[in-house]
């Protein structure tokens, strides 16, 4: 196993290139893992730039995580390539922060549909809303389940 | 107290909907409780017999597993890992520990990768003929049903001899495995995965290459290439719509490297596609765990690794029997993962349900829904 990270320094040269201001921060985690912050109000953009012109077609999946002491969320965007070969072992995680007061972003479902899904257990788990998803509904949690979202930081289980 | 509940949605129950163009649907629930396995319930809409809405409603078997591994040490975390999916609990629990190795930085010792590759392939085919005896309950063949089950006892009395445990192993720990090959294993394996091919020969004269399963399932509930692909769709589901990605060969993990085999797929995308995967792909893991026996290297099964996860981000995932099993996991340096995020085979593919139903006939709906080989509780976690 090569210890270069050729490929994923060109993924992100390139991503620079395109999108100079709104790319916040990147790095490599290690062979081919890299994650990418962006602001929310451009992932829209950024996520059809890696679809279209990267190769990434796919979500493997969508994380939400709760950082309540710095008072934000974190939604991590999973991508990977399939139509390209060489690429299929990279994971690129598309990340963006909202302030966990008011948690609204923009849904992806437009570009990726695979993550319809998700986003919704994101939106019923963490109480997050994404704009113009087509079907923002509980999915695993009964539709009388009144109680705050499940999996939020400062909810405790009793025996805890 | 809580509150009273609120009445169930009109949805929910049998009911009869006029379109604007007068045409009159159907709404029936399938489920929770059906004639296969897990409890989940499809919402499925109907003009006359032919299905023009489909609504998956998982989550009857949902267990917050997220939450519990928040609030446990990454060790104790296994078992419960396992517990989705436990016909396939060797290969979730692959994926945990690859994630926690990561983060550590430990590297596994070869015979420990290997050991983890035989026990992982074992799996795959206990799951795949768990799948296989449930696709014969919805399709009332019974003998689909009997034999499956019965020849699995062939595999699971070889997990037994390795680790202990018929079902929940918890084999794999951070660092490598628990237990060494018991004396006489290889032999056993060998006896069983030739005795289990020519199985394999009889399951095709009597189901696959049977009318009444081929008429049932040849272009029964379609899922075209790209489709499966935008979907985000994996495992079986993915390469039956000619797609030959498999992580064992594109990112290569364990021992899998050094193992000659083959991915399967099949171009057409419908329900016999799925199942022909299915069924090469146990032939395919009978070749390996021999490859396996034969050339598993001498030296220690594990290697020391601490019980705390360091500061820092993984993203671990494993070829499961229904597809990427992944974790994304976050450490703050203590005990306890800060998050981890589980996200399992079929949950991804719980997204090509209505797309395989849709504009299906509702009786074509057992065959198409099970060759999906989506396992609600391995979708709710």
């Amino acid at each position: 196993m090569s210890l270069s990270h050729e490929r994923e320094d060109a993924l992100v040269q390139k991503l620079k290139e395109s999108f100079p201001a709104d790319i916040k921060e990147t790095n490599i985690i290690r062979r081919a893992r890299l994650e990418v912050t962006v602001a929310p109000e451009k992932i829209k953009d950024v996520a059809v730039f890696l679809r279209d012109k990267l190769g990434f077609d796919h979500p493997n999946g969508v994380s939400a995580v709760d950082y309540n002491r710095e008072n934000r969320f974190e939604i991590v965007y999973h991508v990977s390539s399939i139509s390209i070969k060489g690429m299929r072992d990279l994971v690129l995680d598309l990340k963006e922060s909202v302030p966990r007061n008011a948690p609204r972003v923009g849904s992806l479902v437009s570009v990726w549909s695979g993550v319809e899904n998700y986003e919704r257990e994101s939106f019923e788990m963490f109480g997050i809303t994404f704009e113009g998803h087509p079907r923002l509904e509980k999915l695993f949690l009964t539709d009388n389940w009144d109680g705050p979202p499940p999996l939020r930081k400062d909810i405790r289980f009793p025996t805890d | 107290m809580s509150a009273p509940p609120k009445p169930v949605p009109l949805t929910t129950v049998e009911s009869t909907e006029t379109s604007d163009s007068g045409a009159q649907t159907l709404t029936l629930s399938v489920g929770p409780q059906h004639s296969g396995s897990g409890h989940m319930r499809l919402i499925v809409e109907v003009d006359g017999d032919i299905i023009v809405n489909v609504s998956p409603d998982p989550g009857y078997v949902h267990r917050g597993i997220e939450k519990i591994i928040e609030l446990r040490n990454i060790i104790k975390s296994i078992p419960v890992i396992e517990r989705p999916s436990i016909i396939d609990a060797s290969n979730l629990n692959h994926a945990w520990v690859r994630s926690i190795e990561e983060i550590q930085g430990v590297e596994v010792p070869r015979r420990g990768q290997y050991l983890r590759t035989l026990l992982n392939e074992m799996n795959r085919i206990m799951s795949h003929l768990y799948w296989l005896s449930i696709y014969g309950v919805f399709l009332g063949h019974t003998t689909m049903f009997m034999w499956p089950l019965g020849d699995r006892e062939l595999f699971i009395d070889l997990a037994e001899k390795l680790t202990g445990a018929r079902i929940t192993y918890s084999y794999l720990v951070p660092g490598g495995v628990r237990r060494d090959l018991p004396p006489g294993f290889a032999e056993e394996a060998v006896k069983r995965t030739e005795y289990f091919e020519k199985r394999l020969k009889e399951y095709d004269r009597i189901f696959f290459n049977n009318p009444l399963f081929t008429s049932r399932a040849k272009g029964i509930g379609v899922l075209p290439k790209q489709k499966a692909i935008e979907l985000g769709c994996t495992g079986p589901t993915l390469r039956g719509s000619g797609v030959d990605a498999d992580l064992r060969k594109d990112e290569p993990y364990a021992a899998y490297p050094e193992l000659d085999f083959e991915v399967s797929t099949r171009p057409d995308g419908d329900s016999f596609s799925r199942a022909m995967v299915h069924m090469d792909e146990m032939r395919e893991s009978c070749k390996i765990i021999r490859q396996i026996v034969k050339k598993i290297p001498s030296g220690p099964i594990r290697r020391k690794a601490p019980i705390v996860l360091p500061r820092g981000v993984a993203y671990g995932r494993v070829e499961s029997a229904r597809g990427e099993c992944s974790f994304y996991l976050i450490g703050e340096g203590g005990d306890k993962p800060y998050r981890a995020r589980y996200i399992t085979g079929s949950y991804r593919n719980m997204a090509a349900i209505p797309a395989v139903l849709l504009g299906s006939r509702l009786a074509d709906m057992p065959t198409a829904w099970w060759s999906i080989d989506y396992w609600p509780v391995e979708a709710d976690r």
